[in-house]
């Protein structure tokens, strides 16, 4: 015996109860009334489990402390959970593959499994009595379903989903139909079997055929010279039934004494998931494939028990105009509820058959067909993966406020704003830029193809130099910005370099290669964003710095070079966004934190501070820089930007170049102009408030602000905003900004010339002599392909290299491998390779390969049994079934890539991520140890 | 009988006559409220709607009932501003329970980047009539106390733009006032009657071709949603237009009061309560274009677990249905009103995810530039030329999802 509580009330339930034959042995239906089916095809009896509201009691199992309350619509969710990181703790999906699915298995279902079965094929059921609740057929194919356990399972099938799913038995829709007392045939012979008591049963319709003999009071058929169910009597419970003869002459009421009507009414084919999936290799068997059957049209009575809706109501409307199946649905509710039309629509269908003379077919079946709760279907999903820095660590060690932004965390502050400010003006600062696109792009149409990408003249830029340029699309709005550098070194042919802003990248990359294949060019395209960590050493005092850690061959303004910094190698891009002297050092990703280090202390002398977001926009703004997506939209022209100086008309085609050419035959509408105030604005010192304020022309709405500086500490402000030409076509010099006069200014204030960006060095006087040199080390074993599977899993960083070549260059450099034995190669896609070895070899046959070192991953072996069992719970997508392999897709909501092989496999995954995943493994393998037991 | 049992609206069917003044391509909110407006503003009601399905049945009776204006750009703004007070007016001009009700809407900000982007949002929206105001983690809480302010401990309340104007009101109710406002002043509607094709009279369009034979017209308008493109095509023209899915989500209901309407652009969801006490959840459009009216699970699961990051108190709730409307998106996010360079032809389309709250000012806009021939100044930007003309309405940051 089990004991659980209903309403307070202990209740006892022998072992294989339902929740709802537990309570009706204690004399309690679950609504208080209206026919039970036992199938899950009616409401009648929802009730409240554990807080969970609209659960059909027929379908649970009664399990001891069950606390129940005979209200479905449920007490008062929690307002606030104790979840606070349950984000972090999300239940994972089980998913399966096989070849067919079969959904139910009553007698047509288990032949159908049987026959694949038989035929050679890898099936799996799911039986709605052991809990495996289907909510719904999609696409895919995907079935999704509750395991009967607790989780969610995913089941793809390869070949056939099978849907088996029975019939449902029509409920009785007369007056009384609310009353207790009343089952359905099939639901009789359950409870008899369960010893119930039905007391005097009398059966109407179709009877149930596995009743003990003895056990029904009468039997009453209908249809055709039979009886027509006119109502039930009683109160509260059911006292008798009310029959009439249906024949040609008078009909006559009969009154039947009972306690309990048996109604056998007809069936209706559970069809609702093979009808929600019509366009999916659905095979429909057994009692879901038959016609349905239409109940007469009722004359009075509820049809719809969930919404509540009466056939007088059902009258109502229509009178009213109310005559598509839809409208009908619509206007009084019916169907919309937890049996979504179980019980109402063949009674629906009926009622407009008679009405309207026509037969409407079925309104959409829709998911969830069960439903299941808000914690449950999120099983498997994450919340967006926001990206890492190879310094997050280090800002925080630093006291930073991260903040997430175009889906990286950045450092937003370091808790000191006017003195991050002031150390980039005054002194010198390190910003981290990490998130930054970065593209190395080779080949022989290298230059051609960025000619017809960018607006910017490509072939002007010699090797070594760096020209900033715009990325636009096809109607000539500006998509990105970055700057493009071509490589100092031309032995292995001519090289760029491309950066783009930290939201772009993932669109950027996949926009120059379709690009690239749109114009046939042949190049290569390596994306570098993870792989290199960049920051900006900017300031007054930045090349001293930087010669005190040992850098003493700076490029000059609009100049790149490799230079060696504190033992890490550095490709050195001297442009400038701060307006100070700036240099950007773009390294791998290893090097980051050693580089960081280095920089900050022998920077101490200087005074160095770094700066974060918020200072850095403050920055950028008072040299008129605008920034992709808080300056800009999609109507953003190089023109209206003023930057018509970043395109050069004059060269080839490029993208954007027949939209400029034709919106330049337009009269100028609008454009992006720098206003200064001077009056700090009222209420406020220092934080940005004018961003989104109306400009005004005197009384002319004139545009609005985009971006401001805020007022610093010398009053006044600096502001980026979209400024209306007047009727005569002029823009106005003199304007207000939320009632502040302002000026419109031709460029920046700060810095007019740019002399400080493009400052002379001499560095001649530092000396890097005490500066300690970090030699290029191993940072962890390399050797993967030695690594024998831990015990306890523990992610490392990988040595590896990265090549980008041609498909053809790869195969044979795959065949015919230039690394070590025991090194290991990935082909990560047809034009790159991954390889677990030192870059210190060259493609043949391709020229203008890229072999780059690669250190932006962290790795870790677990053995076969390990890795599936984690897997299993972690891996939201298919794997593949041959060794060895590889495979790449979100692992646990963390980007990875998996190399099978028999009885082991590699997981690597972004090296930022490495802690988190680590955390995540561990967890979910001691799970997984908790499930065994 | 439940209380939202429909007791107030007559439709009134007629057979189709042979010519019409106006005919108007498709019932949904968009065509019933432009013959609203036609009848009750100007006296037009030789007028005939002509739908292939049941009114309301495309995207009229699939959004999310969300009514807002506040939008990124002055002549959004000005327009969407319209069409909220026409909605707050509508029951009254009806006297039809529509089920509106004023509760307001917060956008969360969950970094210092959206932070600024709501106040600049505020800013701007209130300067053009939509009253906005940024407010603080305190304010949001006391609006709307079932949010979790850590954000289940990853995505923080740093605070949110909350447009008190924003409102829901029963989508079906909206329709089926429309088309009996406009069915009882005369004009006809006609379900079960597909367009097939347009009568053209030189380069003019003059009339339709129907399921239920040719119909004569002085003007057609397309007020069609999902296959806007084809009918366009019938009159010669190519749409900027990508159709692509939109889906949403309601959890059986709940006693609690759920008070506004939240959203989230970080997290991508938005929720609110439906007057039987269901939240309603939504989110953005699925990126690939499609005429598919299938649900996928990967949208309840991950809108569930984003959702549930802001609201935790929805755990137990059931997810009750799910379901999917198409939408129509023009390059600039921002509609398209008005004429089309084709004689005798006007559209109304590239409604996107913003169709619902449009209704009421679209359809009397489009019925005073039918009426005096002028284009309205309200809708003068959102003409088809924009685009030819380099004056595309660029709205992508604040159209968001809804």
């Amino acid at each position: 015996m089990t004991a659980l509580l209903v309403n307070g009330q202990r209740v006892e339930a022998r072992a294989g109860d339902s929740l709802l034959i537990a309570m009706l042995r204690a004399g309690l239906h679950p609504t208080g009334g209206g026919c039970l089916c036992l199938g899950g095809d009616c409401p009648n009896c929802l009730v409240t489990v554990d807080g969970v509201a609209y659960t059909r009691s027929c379908q649970v199992k009664a399990e001891a402390g069950m606390t129940v309350t005979r209200d479905h619509a449920g007490g008062e969710p929690a307002l606030l959970s104790d979840q606070a990181t349950w984000a972090e703790s999300a239940a994972p999906v089980r998913h399966i593959h096989c070849d067919t699915v079969v959904i139910g298995q009553g007698e047509s279902g288990r032949e159908a499994a049987r026959e694949a079965r038989e035929a050679g094929f890898d099936v799996v059921t799911l039986d709605a009595r052991d809990g495996q609740h289907v909510t719904g057929v999609y696409p895919g194919p995907l079935v999704v379903a509750a395991d009967g356990g607790g989780r969610v399972l995913h089941v793809h099938p390869r070949r056939e989903i099978v849907v088996a799913t029975g019939a449902a038995e029509i409920q009785p829709v007369v007056s009384g139909s609310d009353l207790e007392g009343l089952v359905t045939a099939r639901a009789a012979a359950e409870l008899v079997a369960a010893s119930i008591d039905l007391g005097r049963a009398v059966a109407v319709g179709e009877p149930p055929g596995e009743l003990p003999s003895g056990s029904l009071a009468g039997h009453f058929p209908l249809g055709h010279g039979g009886w027509e169910l006119v109502r039930f009597e009683g109160a509260g419970r059911v006292e008798a039934v009310v029959l009439r003869t249906r024949g040609d002459g008078e009909a006559a009421e009969e009154r039947i004494e009972c306690d309990t009507a048996v109604l056998g009414l007809g069936r209706n084919p559970r069809n609702a998931l093979a009808r929600m999936a019509s366009d999916l290799p659905v095979r429909v068997v057994g009692g879901a494939a038959t016609e349905p059957e239409l109940p007469p049209c009722p004359g009075e009575g509820t049809v719809c028990p969930c919404s509540g809706v009466t056939v007088a109501d059902l009258d109502g409307v229509w009178e009213r105009g109310f005559h598509e199946m839809e409208l009908l649905k619509r206007a009084t509710l019916a169907g919309t509820g937890t049996c979504q039309g179980g019980v109402c629509l063949p009674y629906l269908r009926s009622f407009l058959l008679e009405r309207g003379g026509r037969l409407q077919p079925a309104f959409t079946a829709r998911p969830l067909n069960r439903q299941l709760t808000v914690r449950e279907l999120a099983a498997g999903a994450h919340t967006a993966v926001t990206a890492r820095s190879p310094l997050h660590d280090e800002h925080l060690r630093l006291g930073a406020r991260m903040d997430r932004a175009g889906g990286w965390w950045r450092p937003w502050t370091y808790g000191r704003q006017d003195d991050e400010y002031r150390s980039v003006r005054e002194r010198v600062s390190l910003g981290d830029v990490s998130s930054l696109g970065k593209m190395a792009i080779s080949g022989p149409d290298a230059e051609a193809f960025l000619e017809r990408i960018v607006p910017t003249r490509v072939a002007t830029i010699r090797p070594g130099r760096c020209r900033y340029v715009l990325m636009l699309d096809e109607r000539a709005h500006l998509l990105d910005d970055g700057m493009l550098c071509r490589e100092a070194d031309q032995d292995a042919g001519d090289r760029f370099f491309l950066t783009s802003t930290s939201g772009g990248s993932g669109f950027f990359e996949l926009w120059m290669r379709d690009w690239a294949e749109a114009f046939g060019c042949d190049v290569r395209i390596l994306n570098q964003t993870a792989s290199l960590a960049a920051f900006n050493v900017t300031g007054p005092q930045a090349a001293r710095l930087l010669a005190r850690a040992g850098a003493l061959e700076l490029p000059a303004f609009g100049r790149h070079r490799r230079v060696r910094v504190a033992g890490v190698e550095c490709r050195i891009v001297r442009l400038s966004f701060t307006g100070e002297l700036s240099y950007e050092l773009h390294h791998p990703a290893a090097d980051a934190r050693k580089l960081w280090r280095r920089l900050l202390e022998a920077g101490a002398a200087f005074g160095v501070q770094p700066h974060g977001l918020e200072a850095l926009l403050r920055l950028r703004l008072e040299k008129g820089h605008i920034v992709i997506g808080q300056d800009t939209d999609y109507d953003s022209t190089p023109r209206r930007l003023a930057h018509e100086w970043a395109v050069s008309l004059d060269k080839g085609d490029f993208v954007g170049r027949r939209a400029i050419v034709r919106t330049n035959k337009q009269p100028l509408d609008k454009r992006l102009v720098m206003l200064r105030t001077d009056d700090p604005p009222p209420g406020s010192v220092e934080a940005p408030s004018a961003e989104g304020a109306a400009i005004h022309d005197g009384d002319r709405y004139a545009g609005y602000v985009t971006s401001d500086t805020g007022t610093a500490a010398g009053g006044g402000a600096t502001m980026l905003g979209w400024l209306y030409l007047d009727a005569e076509g002029r823009l106005p010099r003199e304007v207000t900004v939320d009632g502040r006069p302002a000026r419109r200014v031709d460029g920046p204030t700060y810095d007019p010339q740019g002399e400080r960006a493009r400052a002379a060095v001499d560095v001649a006087s530092e000396s890097p002599e005490n500066v300690r040199e970090f030699p290029v080390t191993r940072l962890e074993a390399t050797d993967v392909a030695a690594g024998a599977p831990a015990e306890r899993p523990r992610l490392r960083r990988l040595e590896a290299t990265r090549v980008s070549a041609t498909p053809g260059a790869l195969d044979a450099l795959v065949a015919d491998p230039l690394w070590p034995a025991t090194a290991l190669a990935f082909r990560t896609a047809p034009d790159e390779l991954l390889v677990t070895a030192t870059p210190d070899f060259e493609v043949a046959g391709d020229p203008h390969a890229i072999v780059e070192r690669e250190t932006a991953f962290s790795y870790v072996w677990l053995d076969g049994t390990t890795a599936e069992r984690f897997l299993d719970r972690e891996c939201e997508w298919r794997r593949p079934s041959a060794r060895p392999a590889l495979a790449q897709g979100e692992v646990a909501g963390i980007p990875a890539k998996l190399w099978f092989e028999a009885g082991r496999t590699l997981i690597l995954t972004p090296a930022p991520f490495a802690a988190a995943f680590e955390r995540r493994l561990t967890a979910s393998l001691a799970e997984v140890d908790g499930d065994a037991e | 009988m439940n209380e939202f049992t429909e007791r107030q609206m007559k439709l009134t069917w007629r057979a189709p006559k042979e010519s019409y003044d106006v005919v108007i391509v498709g019932a949904g909110g968009h065509g019933l409220a432009t013959a609203y407006y036609l009848a009750t503003r100007h006296g037009i009601t030789n007028v005939g709607v002509f739908e292939r399905g049941y009114i309301g049945g495309g995207n009229s009776g699939r959004n999310t009932t969300i009514i807002r204006a506040n939008y990124g750009i002055p002549a959004a703004v000005r327009f969407y501003q319209r069409s909220v007070d026409l909605y707050r007016g509508l029951e009254e001009e009806t006297d039809r329970w529509l089920m509106h009700q004023q509760k307001g809407i917060l956008w969360m900000a969950h970094s210092e980047a959206a932070v600024r982007a709501e106040r600049m949002r505020a800013k701007l929206n209130t300067e053009f009539g939509a009253e906005t105001e940024f407010v603080g983690p305190r304010q949001v809480e006391e609006l709307c106390p079932q949010l979790d302010m850590s954000g289940g401990g990853r995505w923080p309340v740093l605070g949110a733009s909350y447009h008190p104007q924003g409102a829901t009101a029963r989508h079906d109710r909206v329709v089926w006032a429309l088309a009996e406002g406009a069915m009882e002043r005369g004009a006809h509607v006609h379900q079960n009657t597909p367009v097939e094709g347009l009568i053209l009279d030189g380069k003019r369009v003059a009339g339709v071709r129907t399921a239920a034979g040719n119909v004569a017209a002085g003007v057609v308008v397309s007020a069609v949603g999902g296959h806007v493109s084809r009918l366009a095509a019938m009159a010669g023209l190519r749409l900027p237009i990508r159709t692509h899915r939109l889906q949403a989500f309601v959890t059986n209901h709940y006693r609690q009061q759920f008070g506004p309407i939240v959203a989230s652009s970080e997290l991508f969801f938005y929720a609110s309560q439906t007057a039987r006490g269901e939240m309603l959840l939504g989110a953005e459009i699925d990126p690939q274009p499609s005429f598919s009216y299938r649900s996928s699970h990967d949208f309840v699961q991950h809108v569930c677990r984003r959702a549930l990051c802001l609201l935790p108190f929805m755990s137990d709730l059931r997810v009750l249905r799910q379901w999917t409307g198409v939408c129509d998106m023009s390059p600039d996010y921002s509609p398209i009103m008005g004429r089309t360079g084709v004689p005798g032809f006007f559209i109304t389309t590239g409604w996107g995810t913003w169709g619902f709250k449009a209704i009421p000012a679209g359809g009397e806009q489009i019925a005073e530039l039918i009426a005096t021939g002028e284009t309205p100044e309200l809708i003068a930007p959102f003409g088809l030329d924009r685009f030819a003309r380099d004056r595309t309405m660029a709205d992508r940051g604040s159209a968001g999802t809804h």
